[in-house]
C-alpha cells in the first residue's frame, strides 16, 4: 500500500510541475482561456470528439464526452479551425485578450460525399491523438452496415473491427484480442449494462436511433475506466434535439422503432424518447411446428433523457435505459432485461476546470419458471445489480498539459439465485443462495503532456481496490476444491480487500502530418467475473465477485502501431501489433454445475494466459467509395492447473485470421449500396478421439481441449438503402432498406455433432448445424 | 445444472425460442477427421438388492468412428467384496461376466469390483471401484397421468407419492410398460437430487415420461406401468448426469466445453461400477 501511495505521488509531481509552470505570471505573459462547447446546428446535439485546431501553434485541443473544449493560449491573435466528420468546418479568428466562452454551432456537409470538401484541412485527428487501439464509430456508418433481419446493431459493427471477434454466429457477444465476453466493460451513458443481448444473443440491447457516439477501447485504455480485463465499450445516448421537436424511426421485419426528441425550453431543456419493440410472435402462428404456435416471445427497449442547462457552468442530465426479453408456452416461462439509470451534473469550475459528477444505478434479472399448476411448478430468479458514484475531472492547465483524474465507488449486490415453487400443488420449498456484497473503489490521476508538436506523453495510475462485505459465508477448500468449513461474517463486515495499481502510460511521435508511431502500456484489473462456460453464452448469467478464494484477474498489455494517412487523409491506415499477459484467468472444470451451486467457487479453476497479435486497418472515410479493409492476425492461449491436464489450450475464441471487408458505394445521394465480407478461421472445438459404450449410450472420449477448429467461417452480406426525394417544406424523410444476410448462402458450422445412425446405432457420423441461409429483409426507416 | 427438471426445463425453453428465432436451422452430414487415443478398459455394471445373476460388462475403448459393438474384453477374473464375503464373477458370453444367480446385494454395504484381466488395456492389468449400497425408498404410489398438451401426441407423466427423508438424496428412476423396459439406454433415464423439495411431501412430481409418439411407449389403458426407484449415491447420480450431458447434443448456446465423465474405475478405466437398491411400485394406465 505504501509503496503504491509513494508510486501515485510520483506520477502526481510532473502534473503539479506543470501546473507550477504556468502560474509564475510576468505581466504580459499572462495566458488567457477560450472554452465552450461544439453543438449540431441542426439537432443541438453536444458533437464528441471535434477538434479546435490553432493554426498558429499547430496544436489544438478535442471536445471531451460532454462536446466541451478549453485552450490557454498567450495573448495574441490566433486562427482557429473547428471540425468534426460529416459537419462543414468553421474557420474563426480569435482576439485573446482576454478569457472568451466561444460556443460554436456546425452545420451537417450536406455534400459531403463529393470530392469538393476533401480539400479543406482535415485534421487526421488519427495521426495526432495520443491514443491507440481505439475506434470510434459514427451512428451514420453503423447503419449503413447490412444487418440480419434488418436490425442495424451497434455490437455487430463493432465486431467488423479489427481485434474484435464474434463469439458465434450471429452472436452479440465479443471477444477483444482474445479476451474473453465478460471481460468487455459495456456502458451505456456510465452505466454498467451486463447482458447486452436480446433474443439469445442475436440481437443487442442497443437501439441505435438513441445512440450518438460509440467507442471502443481495446488496449491503451485510459486511467479514467478501470473494472474489465479486455476492452471499455463507452456508448453515449443522444441528449434530445434542443432546437425543434424531431422523430426518427423504422418499420422492420421483426421489429418496428420511433424515438422522440425535442425542446422543453428552447436551449435549455431538451428530451429524448425511444421505443423498439420485436414482433416475431406475430408470425407464430404460421409456423409448421404447431409446438410454437402458442408461444409468446418479443422483446422490447426504452431509452429515455433529459438535460437541462441550468447556466453556462452547469448541466443537468438525467438517463434511463429498461429493456426487456418476455418468452412463454405451455411448460415454461422466461424474463429477462436491464435497466439502467444515470444522473450527471457538469460543473465548470473554471474555464479550465471542468467536472462531472454522476449518480449510476444498473441491474440485470431474469426468471425462469414453469407454468403453475403442477407439483413440480416452480419459477428460478436471479439479479445483479450495482450503484456507483463518480466525480471526473479535467483541468486543463495549459496547452502542454492535461491532468484528468476522479474518484468512484460501486456497491455490487449479487442474488446468484431464488427458487421456488409456484401454485398451492408445488412441492418445492424455497431454495435460496446467499447474496453477495461488495464494494469497489477507484482513484486515478492521468496527465497528457505535449512535449513538442511531435511528441506527446500520457501517464497516469488508477489505483484501484476491491473487498467483500458481509453478511456472507465463505468456505475454505482444500486442494481437491472440497469446501471443508465455512466462516460466516456478520452484515457489513469487511472480510477481504484488494488493492491494486494499475499504471496506463501512452507515447505519442508524429513523424510528419501524415503519419506517427504509438505505443502504449497498460495494466487492467477485474475484480467481477461471469460464470458461464458455454461459448455463444446464454442469458443465464450469473456473476461473482472476487473473494478470498478467487483472485482477481490481471492484464498487462503492450501495443506499438503504426499510422499513416495518404491523399490529404483520405486513406487512413494503421498497424498495430500487442501482446497481453493475464493472470489469474479464470476457467471452470470440466462438468462444472455453475448455477444455484453455493460452491461456485469449487467449480473454478484459475491460471495464466497470453494473447498477441497484429491488427492492419486501412479504411476511406470520404468519396463515392468509402469503407475499410481489417486483417486480424492472433493468438490466444490459456494454461491452468486443472484443465486439460495442465497443459496450454486454446482460448475459445482464439481465431487466428479474421478479415473485413466493409465497401459502400454511393450511387448518388439518394441510393447507397453496402456490403460486408468477414471471413475467419473457424472457432476451436474438442472433438472425441475415442468412444466408450456405457449403459447402450457412446460416450466420446475426449483428448486436448480446443485441439480441433470448425470449418472456416466466410459470409457476404449486401444492402442496398434508397432515400425517397427530398421535397421542400417537407420534414419527413423517408428511406428503404433492402438487406441480404449471408447473401451466397453459406452453410456455416454454428455446432458439430456426433450422431448415431438410425439403422444401425454402432455407426456414428458428424453433423454440422448451421443458423442461417439466406435471409432477405427490408426495413422503411424515417426522420421527421 | 441436471437437477429436478430444470436443465431439460430451461434447454426445452431455449430449444424451442432457438427453434422459434432460428426458422431456417438446418443440419448436413459432413466429413471429418478425427485422432486416435489409446484403448481404455470400459467398465459397466451395477448389483442392486434383487436376488438375480448381476451382470458386469467389459469391454475397450474403440475409435469415435468405429462401426461396431465395442469389443468385449474375455479372460479376466472378476470378484465382488462386500467386506465379508468374495464373490467370484464367472464368464457368460465374451466380456459378461455374471454373479450367481441367488446373489443380492446388502444396503448399507461397501462392494468393491477387483478385476484382473489376463493382458493389460491401458498400460494396466488391475482395476478397481467401490461403491456404497444406500438404504431403499420405496415409494407410496404412482399415477400416469396423461398429458395431452406435450408434443404432438402428449405424453404419460409418471408421478409419485412419498414423504422425502430430511437427508440430502439422490434418485434414479426406471420405467416398466408390461414389465419391458422402457428406459433400456442410460440416457433415458430419470435422475433428480432432493434438493428442492428436501422433507417434503412428493405430491405427484413427474419422474418418467412416455411419449405416445413412439410406438414403444405408447400406453393403451389397462397397460401396467411400474417404475424402479433407486436411492443412489451422489457419484454415480453425477455420472449418469454427466453421461446424459456429454452423449447429448452440443451447441454453442448451452453446452460447456466438452468434457470426459468422470466414473469410479481405477486406473484410468471408463465406466461405472455401481450399487444401489430398488424397489417397486405398479399402476394401472387408465383411458385419456
Amino acid at each position: 500500500m505504501n509503496k503504491t501511495f509513494y508510486l501515485l505521488l510520483l506520477l502526481l509531481l510532473p502534473a503539479f510541475a506543470a501546473f507550477a509552470d504556468t502560474e509564475p505570471e510576468t505581466p504580459g505573459s499572462k495566458r488567457f482561456t477560450i472554452s465552450g462547447n461544439i453543438r449540431d446546428k441542426e439537432s443541438g446535439e453536444e458533437l464528441l470528439g471535434a477538434t479546435i485546431y490553432v493554426h498558429e501553434l499547430k496544436t489544438g485541443t478535442v471536445t471531451n464526452q460532454y462536446g466541451f473544449y478549453s485552450l490557454s493560449l498567450n495573448p495574441g491573435e490566433y486562427k482557429i479551425t473547428i471540425s468534426f466528420i460529416g459537419f462543414t468546418p468553421i474557420e474563426k479568428l480569435i482576439q485573446m485578450r482576454e478569457n472568451i466562452t466561444l460556443n460554436v454551432e456546425m452545420a451537417p456537409a450536406r455534400q459531403q460525399l463529393s470530392e469538393v470538401v476533401i480539400t479543406g484541412e482535415r485534421p487526421g485527428d488519427n495521426i495526432r491523438k495520443p491514443e491507440m487501439s481505439v475506434v470510434r464509430m459514427d451512428i451514420k456508418t453503423i447503419n449503413r452496415i447490412p444487418a440480419l433481419m434488418g436490425e442495424v446493431d451497434i455490437i455487430k459493427a463493432i465486431q467488423l473491427l479489427p481485434g474484435v471477434q464474434s463469439t458465434s454466429e450471429g452472436s452479440s457477444g465479443f471477444s477483444v484480442r482474445g479476451g474473453s465476453p465478460d471481460q468487455n466493460l459495456i456502458l451505456l451513458d456510465e452505466a454498467i449494462v451486463y447482458n447486452a443481448s436480446h433474443l439469445l444473443g442475436f440481437f443487442s440491447v442497443f437501439n441505435n436511433d438513441a445512440i450518438k457516439d460509440v467507442t471502443l477501447y481495446k488496449g491503451d485504455i485510459p486511467a479514467s475506466y478501470g473494472g474489465r480485463l479486455s476492452s471499455i465499450l463507452d456508448i453515449r445516448m443522444k441528449d434530445g434535439n434542443s432546437k425543434k421537436f424531431a422523430g426518427a424511426g423504422g418499420i422492420g421485419t421483426i421489429s418496428s422503432r420511433l424515438t422522440l426528441e425535442g425542446p422543453v425550453i428552447e436551449d435549455k431543456t431538451s428530451f429524448l424518447l425511444a421505443g423498439r419493440r420485436t414482433y416475431v410472435d406475430i408470425f407464430l402462428p404460421f409456423a409448421k411446428n404447431e409446438d410454437i404456435r402458442d408461444n409468446v416471445l418479443y422483446f422490447y427497449d426504452l431509452n429515455a433523457k433529459i438535460n437541462h442547462k441550468i447556466n453556462d457552468r452547469n448541466r443537468l442530465y438525467l438517463s434511463g435505459y429498461f429493456g426487456r426479453d418476455v418468452f412463454s408456452n405451455e411448460f415454461a416461462r422466461m424474463s429477462l432485461g436491464n435497466q439502467t439509470g444515470t444522473l450527471r451534473w457538469n460543473h465548470l469550475f473554471s474555464q479550465k476546470l471542468f467536472s462531472n459528477f454522476t449518480l449510476i444505478q444498473s441491474m440485470y434479472d431474469y426468471e425462469l419458471g414453469t407454468a403453475e399448476g403442477n407439483a413440480n411448478s416452480f419459477i428460478w430468479k436471479s439479479k445483479m445489480q450495482n450503484q456507483s458514484l463518480k466525480g471526473d475531472f479535467t483541468w486543463y492547465i495549459n496547452p502542454d498539459h492535461t491532468l484528468r483524474f476522479g474518484v468512484l465507488g460501486i456497491r455490487h449486490t449479487f442474488d446468484p439465485g431464488f427458487a421456488r415453487g409456484t401454485g398451492s400443488e408445488s412441492l418445492f420449498t424455497e431454495y435460496r443462495l446467499p447474496l453477495n456484497y461488495a464494494m469497489e473503489y477507484g482513484v486515478y490521476i492521468n496527465n497528457e503532456h505535449k512535449i513538442s508538436s511531435k511528441v506527446v506523453i500520457k501517464y497516469g495510475l488508477r489505483l484501484s481496490a476491491f473487498q467483500n462485505t458481509g453478511v456472507a459465508t465463505i468456505y475454505n477448500y482444500d486442494s481437491d476444491f472440497n469446501a471443508i468449513d465455512s466462516v460466516l461474517y456478520g452484515k457489513g463486515k469487511i472480510i477481504n480487500t484488494y488493492i491494486a495499481p494499475e499504471p496506463r502510460i501512452g507515447l505519442n511521435y508524429v513523424i510528419n502530418p501524415a503519419s506517427s508511431v504509438k505505443a502504449s502500456y497498460s495494466r487492467t484489473v477485474q475484480y467481477v467475473h461471469l460464470a458461464q462456460n458455454s461459448t455463444a453464452g446464454t442469458p443465464l448469467d450469473l456473476w461473482f465477485p472476487s473473494s478470498p478464494n478467487v483472485k482477481p484477474q490481471k492484464a498487462d498489455q503492450l501495443a506499438v502501431g503504426y499510422f499513416r494517412n495518404f491523399k490529404g487523409n483520405a486513406f487512413e491506415t494503421s498497424a498495430e501489433v500487442y501482446y497481453k499477459n493475464m493472470y489469474d484467468v479464470i476457467d471452470f472444470k470440466d462438468n462444472a454445475e455453475l448455477l444455484l451451486n453455493p460452491k461456485l467457487e469449487g467449480e473454478l479453476r484459475t491460471g495464466k494466459g497470453w494473447s498477441y497479435g497484429m491488427e492492419i486497418m486501412v479504411k476511406k472515410n470520404i468519396g463515392k467509395l468509402n469503407g475499410w479493409v481489417s486483417y486480424t492476425l492472433s493468438a490466444t492461449r490459456r494454461q491452468i492447473e486443472g484443465i486439460n491436464e495442465g497443459n496450454s489450450y486454446r482460448a475459445p475464441y482464439e481465431k487466428p485470421h479474421n478479415i473485413s471487408v466493409i465497401i459502400n458505394y454511393e450511387f448518388s445521394e439518394r441510393a447507397v449500396l453496402s456490403s460486408t465480407w468477414v471471413y475467419s478461421t473457424g472457432s476451436p472445438v474438442t472433438f472425441p478421439t475415442g468412444r466408450a459404450v456405457i449403459g447402450n449410450v457412446i460416450v466420446p472420449i475426449y483428448s486436448d481441449r480446443n485441439s480441433y477448429r470448425l470449418p472456416d467461417y466466410h459470409r457476404l452480406d449486401v444492402s442496398f438503402t434508397y432515400k425517397n426525394k427530398i421535397r421542400e417544406n417537407r420534414t419527413w424523410q423517408g428511406e428503404w432498406n433492402f438487406s441480404v444476410y449471408n447473401a451466397y448462402g453459406r452453410k456455416n458450422a454454428w455446432a458439430i455433432n456426433f450422431q448415431q445412425d438410425p439403422v444401425n446405432p454402432y455407426v456414428t457420423y458428424a453433423e454440422k448445424t448451421y443458423l442461417f441461409s439466406i435471409i432477405p429483409s427490408i426495413t422503411y426507416n424515417f426522420k421527421f | 445444472m441436471k437437477t429436478l427438471n430444470i436443465k431439460p426445463l430451461f434447454i426445452k425453453a431455449f430449444g424451442i425460442v432457438a427453434a422459434t428465432l432460428i426458422m431456417a436451422s438446418c443440419t448436413e452430414k459432413i466429413d471429418i477427421e478425427l485422432d486416435e487415443s489409446y484403448t481404455r478398459l470400459v467398465v459397466e455394471g451395477s448389483i442392486t438388492t434383487d436376488t438375480t445373476a448381476h451382470i458386469i460388462r467389459l469391454t475397450r475403448s474403440t475409435s469415435y468412428f468405429f462401426p461396431e459393438q465395442a469389443p468385449g474384453v474375455s479372460g479376466a477374473e472378476l470378484t465382488i467384496d462386500d467386506g465379508s464375503n468374495l464373490i467370484t464373477l464367472s464368464e457368460t458370453e465374451p466380456g459378461t461376466y455374471a454373479t450367481p444367480t441367488d446373489f443380492h446385494g446388502l444396503p448399507g454395504r461397501y462392494y468393491t469390483l477387483n478385476i484382473k484381466l489376463s493382458e493389460p488395456i491401458g498400460g494396466y492389468d488391475n482395476y478397481t471401484a467401490s461403491s456404497y449400497m444406500n438404504f431403499p425408498a420405496p415409494l407410496d404410489s404412482i399415477k400416469a397421468v396423461f398429458r395431452s398438451e406435450w408434443g404432438p401426441d402428449g405424453f404419460y407423466e409418471i408421478t409419485c407419492y412419498v414423504q422425502d427423508s430430511s437427508s440430502v438424496d439422490f434418485y434414479m428412476f426406471n420405467v416398466f410398460k408390461n414389465g419391458e423396459l422402457i428406459s433400456d439406454t442410460l440416457n433415458k433415464v430419470f435422475v433428480t437430487d432432493d434438493r428442492f423439495y428436501n422433507g417434503n411431501y412428493t405430491n405427484g412430481i413427474g419422474i418418467g415420461y412416455l411419449n405416445q409418439s413412439y410406438e414403444r411407449q405408447k400406453v393403451n389403458p389397462g397397460d401396467v406401468l411400474a417404475i424402479e426407484s433407486a436411492r443412489i449415491t451422489e457419484e454415480y447420480f453425477k455420472f449418469v448426469t454427466q453421461l446424459q450431458i456429454q452423449s447429448g447434443y452440443q451447441s454453442p448456446l448451452f453446452s460447456g466445453p466438452p468434457s470426459n465423465i468422470k466414473g469410479n474405475i481405477s486406473n484410468g478405466g471408463i465406466g461405472f461400477f455401481a450399487a444401489y437398491p430398488v424397489s417397486y411400485t405398479t399402476t394401472i394406465a387408465e383411458s385419456n
